[in-house]
């Protein structure tokens, strides 16, 4: 595990780069994670994607199923990744602080 | 068919044979390869999608839905213990003329198609060690 300064805080994070303390995210750390995944500033259809992410966690302590994400907020797979180029589960669960999802390979 | 045949190249890049075709595989950095190719099980989402879009594609052509292409994004799903893939996610983009009753019958076809099929129920896997 490594230290690093997001949004202004130390923050753990593991070795690809995921918060392990999800109460430690705000969007200021958003940014700043945003930018590791090559996304400098975060659209409003990016923040429409964390947004849901983060919420969904909240409730359910899991992230959703990618088609459900898609349904959810109206995104095609491919706007997901025009997006987050990572992906869902390795680009946009790490903005939205969740930690890093089962099996993603 | 015709005999694959995977040859260590590299570390764990391999070249994979079929006929005259050379393919090449390999693992990310993070899982101890070079990144040179697709992973083995990126193959599977390789080969889902391409038969997606073959076979969607030559229903669109015999019957004159020619107002733009076929073409399917994909990803996958991972769940651990074994490692394996959960989900293959695809969306498929079709000619524009492709009226609403033939999209929900292409829905119907794509689970029927030979890689989605074959991975829905499970062929045998045969393996002797030499």
């Amino acid at each position: 595990m490594e230290v690093v300064e997001l949004g202004g805080k130390q923050i753990e994070i593991d070795e690809d780069g995921f918060i392990q303390d999800p109460d430690a995210w705000d969007e200021a750390v958003a940014a700043d994670l945003a930018k590791t995944e090559g996304v400098d500033d975060l659209s409003d259809d990016h923040w429409k994607l964390v947004n849901y992410l983060r919420e969904y966690y909240l409730e359910y302590n899991m992230a959703p199923m990618i088609r459900k994400l898609c349904k959810q907020t109206g995104f095609s797979l491919k706007e997901v990744y025009d997006l987050f180029p990572s992906g869902p589960a390795k680009g946009a669960c790490k903005v939205a602080g969740l930690p890093k999802p089962t099996g993603c390979v | 068919m015709d005999l694959i045949t995977v040859t260590r190249e590299e570390g764990l890049r391999f070249s994979v044979r079929l006929r005259d075709h050379v393919m090449t595989t390999d693992m990310s950095v993070a899982e101890g390869g070079n990144g040179d190719g697709p992973s083995p099980v990126e193959y599977l989402g390789v080969a889902s999608g391409a038969c997606l879009a073959t076979m969607v594609q030559a229903y669109c052509d015999a019957r004159g839905y020619t107002d733009g292409d076929v073409s399917v994004s994909l990803t996958m799903e991972f769940v651990e213990n074994p490692n394996r893939v959960s989900s293959f996610i695809l969306d498929v983009e079709l000619p524009r003329d492709v009226p609403e009753g033939d999209r929900e019958k292409l829905k119907k076809m794509a689970l029927r198609m030979p890689v989605p099929a074959t991975l829905r129920d499970g062929p045998t896997v045969d393996i002797e060690m030499y």
